[in-house]
C-alpha cells in the first residue's frame, strides 16, 4: 500500500474513481458473442487463395535484394558497384550512402534518436551483422542476388561490443559515437515504501536471472511492394507490417513525402507475433527503390534476411532481485535492477519496460517496488516487439523469486501464491496501473483440477524413487491487454512527445438490402481473427448471421486512424468501435423507423434485427425495411435526414490516466488484466539434459470470450512458443558478435513433437468497463509458458541442488549446471 | 534453358525453365499458383511441402527440372469446385488455422498421411505432421482436424462401396 | 570468423551476401551412367557435381555455398536405384529413395540397423527425394547413413571414366563433407553385409528429426550368452563417422551385462575429442556420446538375446 497521508490517499482514490469509465451492465444472453463459429476468414486461405504480400506481385514488378554486413561493427569505407550495375536485369544499386541522400532515418521512438540514428540502410558504418548496405533492383530475386555478389565492399572493422554488461562499462567500443556511451537509458523509479518494507521484511530472497532473446520468427517474412507516382510525387505500398496510421507520419517523413501522399495498404500477414509491428524498414526500401528506378518494386525478405535483419528480436535481460517476505508467505516488496540488451538501436524505446510495470507485481498484493532499468546498446539487431513485450520476462522473473520464498520458507507453491492473491478489484497496484478484474482463486482451483495435481505429486515421488527427476510448475500470473502510448514516455519527465491516442476505427454499412459491411482501417490480419470477431459482434448488434458479414480492409489513404493488433488491444477496441458504430446506425434506424411506423422514438425498440412498437410487436420494420428508404426515399423522411445508413467510430483507448508529474504514480495505462495458471509436468533427462512433457494445464481468464475455440488456440499456439523460448530458441551471438543461428538449421523452432496437447481451461471474470465484458488474451499463452516450464525444471532438479536460472534451457546448461552441482555436492 | 514438361493438378504444362528455377518459383510465379508458400527457402520448415507423383517433398529445395514428368499436386487441386476436401472442411471445423501461411503445405502434408494411413492415432497424426513447422496453432487443433478428416474420410469411402 | 554453427559454413556465405535462390549453373539429365560419367569429366573445370535427390546440395546451393557451374542429374539413369539380396549382402542402389529403403521389407530383415537409421534422417518429404547415395557421398559429419555403412562394414562401388572400383566404408570418409570419390566418380551402389545380431540406432537431437548432435550405430551377434562380435559406430563426434574399436573390444567375449557395456562406453568415449558449437559443447558432446554408446549397447544386446 502506497504512504500517503490520508487526504492525499483519499484524493488519489477519488480521483482514480472519477477517471474510470463507468462501470456497464452486461447482458445475461448473448447470441452471437461467446460462440466458437467457424473463423469467417477461413475458405480463403484453405484454397491458397490468402493474397499475402508475395502473393500480390504482378508481372514487371522489379525484385529488390538487400547485401548485408559481415561484420559485426564496421566503418564503411567505400563501394565498387560498377559490376553489379553492368549485371544482366539490374536496374539499380543504391549504397547506404546513398540512400541517406534519398530517404531520411527510420521512425523511432527511442530516448535520443538523433542521436541512435538509425536508417533503411548503413550509411557510415554497420552496427550488427546482417545490417543492410546497399540494395540492388532487378528483373528478378534471381538477378537481383546474382548482383549482390558482384558489390565489393571496403569495412574496416572495429571492436564489437556484445556483453550488455560489459557494455556499460567505461571505455569500451561505442556502437554509437555521438551518444557518448552505450547505456541509451537508465532511470530508477521507486513505488510505495520500499525502504520500510525491506526493512520490515523477515527474510530477503536475492537472485540473478537472464533472459536471453528470441523471437516471433512467423513463416512469412516481412514484404512491401512499392509504386511511386511521379505525377502526385506520392507512393501507394502494399506490406504486411501493421501501420499505427496516426504515425505513418513518421514514416512519410522517412521518405521525404507529404502525409497525404503515402497510401499503405495492408496484406494479411503470415504470423507476426509481434514481428510485424511497425516493421517499416522493407517498405522505405522499397519505396525508395521505386522512386529510383520509375517502376513497381517488391523487396520481400528472404529467411537470413528476417532471422539477423527483422528489427524485431525479444527482450534480452539480467536481473538482479531482491524479493522482500515475511516468514508467513507475505510479499511485501521487490527491488528489480535489470540491464536490458537492446541491440545496436532502441526504436520502441523501453516501451517494454512500461510493458512489465502494467503488471509488475504480478497478481500480489506486493505493496511497494523499485524498478531500475538500464537499456544497454550492443552490436546486435534490436529488439521489437515478441509476443508479451517485455511483460512476459518480468512475468518469468517474479514467479521464479516466488518459487524462491516458498523453498526457502518451506511453503506450498499454491499455498504461497493464495497468501497474497489480490481478492478486491478495482485493483490499483504500486505503479498506478489498475486490474479491473479478477478471480485468481478460481483460476488456481480449475487448474489444479484440470492438472490432476495430486496424482503427478503423487507419481514425482514414485518416480523419483526410480531415480527419474519429474518436476511439476506451478505459475499464476497476469496477461494484461490494451496498451496505452503513456507507457513509451512516461520514462521522461520532459517527453518530447507525450503522445495519448491509440485508437482503433471501424464503419459499419446497412445497404440497400440490409446486407452489411464492417470496414477495417489499417486492422492487420496476422492470425489473430479480426474478421471474426467483428463478424461476431456485427451479428451480436443486429441479430444477422456473421457470415453474412463482408468485411474490408482499408489503407492509410482511406481515413480514419487505426493503430491495429498488439498488446492484446484488438478484440476490446474492435468491440469498443462496432459498438460506437452500430449506436450511430441504430440511432439513425430507429428516428426513420418512427417516421415510417409513425410513432414516437421512445415506443420503438430493438429486436430481432428491427424496430417494433413495444406491446404491439407485430408493427415493426426490419432493419432491410429501413434501409432500402433511407438509401432510395430520401423524400419519405424529413428534410434534415441524410440519404444512405452508416456509422464510423474512432474508439479512443477507453481508460487512459496521465502520469503524475513526480512519477510515483505512472497512471492507469494497461487496464483491463487477464490472468492465467499453468501447470506443466516434465521430466528431465539428468543424463542428456533433455526436457520431456508428461502433462500440461493452462487455465485462462480473458474476461468475457467471443470465440472460445479462437482463444484456445491463441493459447496453445502462445504456449508453443513459450516452449522455444523456454528450451530451444535463441538468437546467438558469438562472442566476436557474429550471429550463430541464422538460419533454422540453428534457430530452432519447436515441431509438433516439442509440444504437448493441452488441458486448456477457461474462467470468464468479464470485465465491468468494456463492451460485453471482454478483455484480450492472444499474448497469455506465452506470458505464461516460460515461467511455468522453468519452475517445473527447477522442481524436477530441487533434489540435485540445481535450479536453472537461465533461459532456454538448452541441454548445455543443464548439463553445465548438473555438472556444477555434483563438484559442489 | 531447359524443357519441362510437368502435370500440376491434372494439368499438363510445358514450359522453358532455368536449371536454378526452384520448384516452388516455377509454381508460383510461372503458373500462377500462389497457393504454395515460401517459409525458409532452406528445406527446414516445410511451408512449400506440395506432392510430386503423390509423395510429399519440399519445393524449395526442389529445382522445377526436377519435376519434369511428373505429377504435381497443389492446394489449389484440393476441393472440388465449391466443395472444400474433407481435410479443408475440417481444418476450419476445428480451426486448425490462424494465419494459414503453413496450411497449403500442411494440408499436402496431411493428404499423403491419410493416403498411406487412413486410421491414424492421435500419436501418429502428430509424429508425421512434425515434418511441417506451424508457429500460431501450436499444432493441438491440426492434430484433429486432421484426425476428423481421417473418420469422414473412411466414412465417405464406406458409404461409396 | 568463429565456426561452430550446424550451419556454420553456411553463415559465413549467408550472412555476407544473404543469398536464399542458387547461383547459375548448366544442367543435364543423361539417361546413361556412362553418360552422366562423361559428362562429369568433361565439365570438371566447371566443378561439375552430381544431382541425385538435391537434399543436401540444393539448400547448400540456396545459401550460394556452393556453386557447382555444372549438375548432373541422375534420375533418368536406369539401374541406380532398387534393392537386392545376393548372398550375404544386401546391395541399395545409389539412387534408391530413402522412403524405399525405409519402407523395404528386405532391408528390414537383413539389415535392421538400416531400417533403423533411415526412420531418423530427417523428415518423410526429406526421405521421399532423398537417396541413400546421395547422403553417403554428402558425408556430412552428423548423418546417419555413413555411421550405418561405418558400423557393417560396408563397401562403397563407384563408377569413373578409368571403371569401377570398391571403396571400403572406413576408407569413403576423409573428412568433413568430403570422401574418397574423384570428382568425375559416381558412387553406384552400396553393399552391406547382412548382420543377423542384435542393432540399435540411437541419437540425441534437440528437436524431433532434426540432425544429431551425437549419434550412435551398434551391432552385436552374440553366440549363447557370449559376445562374438560387435561393431560400433558414432557420428557427430568428429569430422567423420568413427568406429569405437575400444568399445568392441571391451565386449568380445563378454555377456554384454550392464557393467561391461558402461565400461566400453567410457572407453570408447576416451577415444574421441569432438569439436563443440552452439548447440552442444565438446564436453557435453562427449557426454551425450558416452550416454548414447551405453544406450544403444543395451538394446542391441538386449535385442541380440531376444532374436536368439
Amino acid at each position: 500500500m502506497t504512504t500517503v497521508d490520508s487526504t492525499t490517499g483519499d484524493r488519489i482514490a477519488a480521483d482514480r474513481a472519477a477517471s474510470a469509465p463507468p462501470v456497464r451492465p452486461h447482458s445475461a444472453e448473448r447470441r452471437w458473442v461467446g460462440q466458437s463459429i467457424r473463423r469467417v476468414e477461413d475458405p480463403k486461405f484453405l484454397r491458397g487463395r490468402g493474397g499475402y504480400i508475395a502473393d500480390r506481385i504482378t508481372p514487371g514488378t522489379l525484385h529488390a535484394a538487400v547485401l548485408r554486413s559481415p561484420h559485426p561493427h564496421a566503418r564503411i569505407t567505400g563501394f565498387d558497384v560498377a559490376a553489379a550495375q553492368a549485371a544482366p536485369g539490374v536496374h539499380a544499386v543504391i549504397t547506404g550512402a546513398q540512400a541517406a541522400q534519398l530517404c531520411d532515418p527510420m521512425p523511432d521512438f527511442g530516448p535520443d534518436p538523433t542521436r541512435h540514428t538509425w536508417r533503411c540502410l548503413a550509411a557510415e558504418k554497420v552496427r550488427y551483422v546482417g545490417e543492410g548496405v546497399a540494395v540492388v533492383v532487378a528483373d528478378s530475386r534471381y538477378l537481383a542476388e546474382d548482383a549482390l555478389e558482384l558489390i565489393e565492399v571496403g569495412y574496416e572493422p572495429l571492436p564489437a561490443v556484445v556483453d550488455p554488461e560489459r557494455a556499460l562499462d567505461a571505455g569500451v567500443p561505442l556502437v554509437h559515437e555521438a551518444l557518448e556511451s552505450n547505456c541509451a537509458y537508465e532511470r530508477s523509479f521507486d513505488f510505495g515504501d520500499v525502504d520500510r518494507d525491506f526493512a520490515e521484511a523477515d527474510l530477503v530472497i536475492r537472485d540473478r536471472l537472464r533472459w536471453h532473446r528470441s523471437g516471433g520468427q512467423p513463416l512469412e517474412t516481412v514484404g512491401a511492394i512499392a509504386d511511386y507516382d511521379p505525377g502526385t510525387g506520392g507512393f501507394v505500398i502494399e506490406t504486411n507490417t501493421l501501420s499505427f496510421t496516426s504515425y505513418l507520419f513518421m514514416v512519410a517523413a522517412a521518405l521525404k513525402v507529404p502525409v497525404n501522399r503515402l497510401d499503405i495498404r495492408p496484406a494479411p500477414a503470415g504470423g507476426s507475433f509481434g514481428s510485424k509491428l511497425f516493421a517499416n524498414k522493407p517498405a522505405v526500401i522499397a519505396a525508395m527503390c521505386a522512386r529510383a528506378t520509375g517502376r513497381k518494386v517488391a523487396y520481400i525478405e528472404d529467411r537470413v534476411d528476417n532471422i539477423s535483419n527483422c528489427d524485431h528480436h525479444g527482450s534480452d535481460r539480467l536481473y538482479d532481485v531482491e524479493l522482500a517476505v515475511m516468514r508467513d508467505g507475505t510479499m511485501r516488496g521487490i527491488k528489480i535492477d535489470t540491464i536490458d540488451d537492446y541491440g545496436a538501436y532502441i526504436q520502441f524505446g523501453v516501451g517494454h519496460h512500461g510493458n512489465a510495470l502494467a503488471q509488475v507485481t504480478g497478481p500480489y498484493t506486493i505493496g511497494s517496488v523499485r524498478y531500475r532499468v538500464r537499456a544497454a546498446l550492443t552490436n546486435k539487431n534490436q529488439q521489437g516487439a515478441y509476443r508479451g513485450f517485455g511483460s512476459e520476462v518480468n512475468n518469468w522473473m517474479l514467479e521464479q523469486m516466488v518459487d524462491k520464498a516458498a523453498r526457502e520458507l518451506d511453503l506450498d507453491p499454491a499455498a504461497i501464491r493464495r497468501k497474497n492473491f489480490i481478492r478486491q478489484f478495482p485493483y490499483y497496484i504500486p505503479t498506478g496501473n489498475v486490474y479491473d478484474s479478477g478471480d485468481y482463486d478460481k483460476v488456481l482451483d480449475k487448474a489444479l483440477e484440470l492438472a490432476d495435481y495430486e496424482h503427478w505429486r503423487a507419481e514425482q515421488k514414485r518416480l523419483r524413487e526410480q531415480g527419474r527427476y519429474i518436476g511439476i510448475g506451478l505459475i499464476s500470473a497476469q496477461e494484461r491487454s490494451v496498451f496505452s502510448a503513456t507507457e513509451f514516455w512516461f520514462w521522461f519527465d520532459e517527453p518530447a512527445a507525450p503522445v495519448t491516442s491509440t485508437p482503433e476505427s471501424v464503419s459499419l454499412k446497412v445497404d440497400t438490402t440490409g446486407g452489411i459491411t464492417a470496414i477495417l482501417y489499417s486492422c492487420a490480419f496476422w492470425g489473430n481473427s479480426p474478421e471474426t470477431m467483428v463478424a461476431q459482434f456485427v451479428a451480436e448488434e443486429f441479430d444477422c448471421d456473421p457470415y453474412d458479414v463482408a468485411v474490408v480492409y482499408h489503407g492509410s489513404g482511406d481515413g480514419l486512424p487505426a493503430t491495429g493488433p498488439g498488446g492484446s488491444r484488438t478484440t476490446v477496441m474492435l468491440a469498443g468501435a462496432v459498438e460506437g458504430a452500430a449506436g450511430k446506425i441504430k440511432a439513425k434506424a430507429r428516428r426513420a423507423a418512427a417516421h415510417l411506423l409513425e410513432i414516437d422514438e421512445d415506443d420503438l425498440e430493438w429486436a430481432d434485427g428491427g424496430f417494433g412498437v413495444r406491446g404491439d410487436p407485430e408493427r415493426r420494420k426490419t432493419l432491410g425495411e429501413i434501409a432500402i428508404m433511407l438509401h432510395l426515399f430520401k423524400h419519405s423522411f424529413p428534410a434534415d435526414m441524410t440519404s444512405g445508413l452508416d456509422g464510423s467510430q474512432v474508439y479512443d483507448h477507453p481508460w487512459t490516466t496521465m502520469p503524475s508529474a513526480d512519477r510515483k504514480d505512472l497512471g492507469v495505462f494497461y487496464p483491463f488484466m487477464g490472468h492465467a495458471c499453468h501447470i506443466p509436468v516434465v521430466e528431465v533427462d539428468i543424463e542428456t539434459g533433455a526436457v520431456t512433457f508428461l502433462h500440461y494445464a493452462a487455465v485462462h481468464d480473458c474476461g468475457t470470450l467471443v470465440n472460445p475455440r479462437s482463444l484456445a488456440g491463441h493459447i496453445v499456439g502462445g504456449t508453443a512458443q513459450g516452449i522455444g523460448t523456454a528450451l530451444y530458441e535463441e538468437f546467438v551471438y558469438d562472442t566476436d558478435g557474429q550471429l550463430l543461428s541464422s538460419s533454422y538449421l540453428d534457430y530452432l523452432i519447436p515441431t509438433a513433437m516439442e509440444v504437448p496437447e493441452l488441458a486448456i481451461g477457461h474462467v470468464e471474470t468479464p470485465s465491468p468497463y468494456t463492451p460485453h465484458g471482454v478483455k484480450g488474451g492472444g499474448e497469455g499463452g506465452r506470458m505464461m509458458a516460460p515461467a511455468a516450464i522453468n519452475a517445473a525444471v527447477n522442481d524436477a532438479l530441487a533434489p540435485l541442488g540445481v535450479r536453472l536460472t537461465e533461459l532456454p534451457m538448452t541441454p548445455e546448461r543443464i548439463l553445465t549446471a548438473l555438472r556444477a552441482s555434483r563438484k559442489k555436492g | 534453358m531447359t524443357a519441362i514438361s510437368v502435370t500440376v493438378n491434372g494439368r499438363p504444362h510445358t514450359a522453358q525453365v532455368e536449371p536454378r528455377r526452384l520448384l516452388v518459383d516455377f509454381l508460383r510465379e510461372d503458373l500462377g499458383l500462389v497457393g504454395t508458400h515460401i517459409g525458409c527457402e532452406h528445406g527446414v520448415c516445410g511451408t512449400c511441402t506440395v506432392l510430386l507423383d503423390g509423395r510429399s517433398i519440399r519445393s524449395c529445395i526442389t529445382l522445377a527440372v526436377q519435376a519434369d514428368g511428373a505429377e504435381i499436386s497443389t492446394v489449389e487441386g484440393l476441393a472440388d469446385g465449391a466443395e472444400l476436401h474433407p481435410l479443408q472442411d475440417e481444418f476450419s471445423e476445428k480451426q486448425g488455422l490462424q494465419c494459414g501461411y503453413c496450411t497449403p503445405g500442411m494440408l499436402m502434408r496431411a493428404s499423403e498421411i491419410l493416403a498411406g494411413n487412413p486410421d491414424p492415432s492421435p500419436a501418429e497424426v502428430r509424429e508425421a505432421i512434425a515434418s511441417n513447422l506451424c508457429r500460431c496453432t501450436g499444432y493441438q487443433f491440426i492434430v484433429e482436424a486432421v484426425l476428423g478428416a481421417a473418420e469422414r474420410m473412411r466414412a465417405e469411402k464406406e458409404t461409396a462401396s | 570468423m568463429a565456426a561452430g554453427t550446424r550451419g556454420g559454413q553456411h553463415r559465413e556465405c549467408a550472412l555476407g551476401r544473404s543469398p536464399l535462390k542458387p547461383p547459375p549453373f548448366d544442367y543435364a539429365a543423361p539417361t546413361t551412367l556412362d553418360e552422366a560419367i562423361g559428362l562429369l569429366a568433361e565439365h570438371a573445370g566447371a566443378e561439375a557435381r552430381v544431382l541425385a535427390g538435391g537434399q543436401s546440395l540444393i539448400p547448400m546451393m540456396n545459401f550460394r555455398l556452393a556453386k557447382p557451374g555444372y549438375l548432373v542429374d541422375l534420375r533418368r539413369v536406369a539401374g541406380l536405384a532398387g534393392i537386392r539380396r545376393e548372398g550375404d549382402t544386401l546391395v541399395i542402389g545409389a539412387m534408391t529413395r530413402m522412403a524405399e529403403v525405409e519402407r523395404s521389407p528386405e532391408v528390414a530383415v537383413a539389415a535392421p540397423l538400416v531400417t533403423e537409421a533411415i526412420g531418423l534422417v530427417a523428415h518423410v518429404p526429406v526421405r521421399n527425394s532423398g537417396t541413400v547415395g546421395g547422403s553417403l557421398a554428402h558425408a556430412d559429419p552428423a548423418a546417419e547413413l555413413p555411421a550405418v555403412v561405418l558400423a557393417l562394414d560396408a563397401k562403397l562401388v563407384a563408377a569413373g571414366p578409368g571403371g569401377t572400383r570398391t571403396i571400403p566404408a572406413g576408407e569413403f570418409f576423409t573428412g568433413p563433407y568430403g570422401t574418397a570419390l574423384a570428382p568425375e566418380e559416381i558412387l553406384t551402389e552400396v553393399r552391406l553385409p547382412v548382420w543377423p545380431g542384435g542393432h540399435a540406432f540411437t541419437e540425441f537431437s534437440r528437436i524431433h528429426a532434426n540432425f544429431a548432435v551425437v549419434a550412435v550405430a551398434a551391432l552385436v551377434d552374440a553366440d549363447g550368452d557370449r559376445i562374438r562380435r560387435a561393431s560400433v559406430a558414432l557420428a557427430g563426434v568428429g569430422p567423420t563417422p568413427v568406429r569405437a574399436h575400444s568399445a568392441e573390444r571391451a565386449l568380445l567375449g563378454t555377456s554384454g551385462d550392464a557393467e561391461t557395456i558402461r565400461r566400453a562406453a567410457q572407453l570408447a568415449a576416451a577415444d574421441l575429442s569432438p569439436a563443440g558449437d552452439l548447440h552442444a559443447s565438446a564436453e557435453t558432446r562427449l557426454t551425450l556420446a558416452q550416454v548414447y554408446l551405453r544406450r544403444g549397447l543395451e538394446l542391441a544386446v538386449s535385442r541380440a538375446r531376444n532374436e536368439r
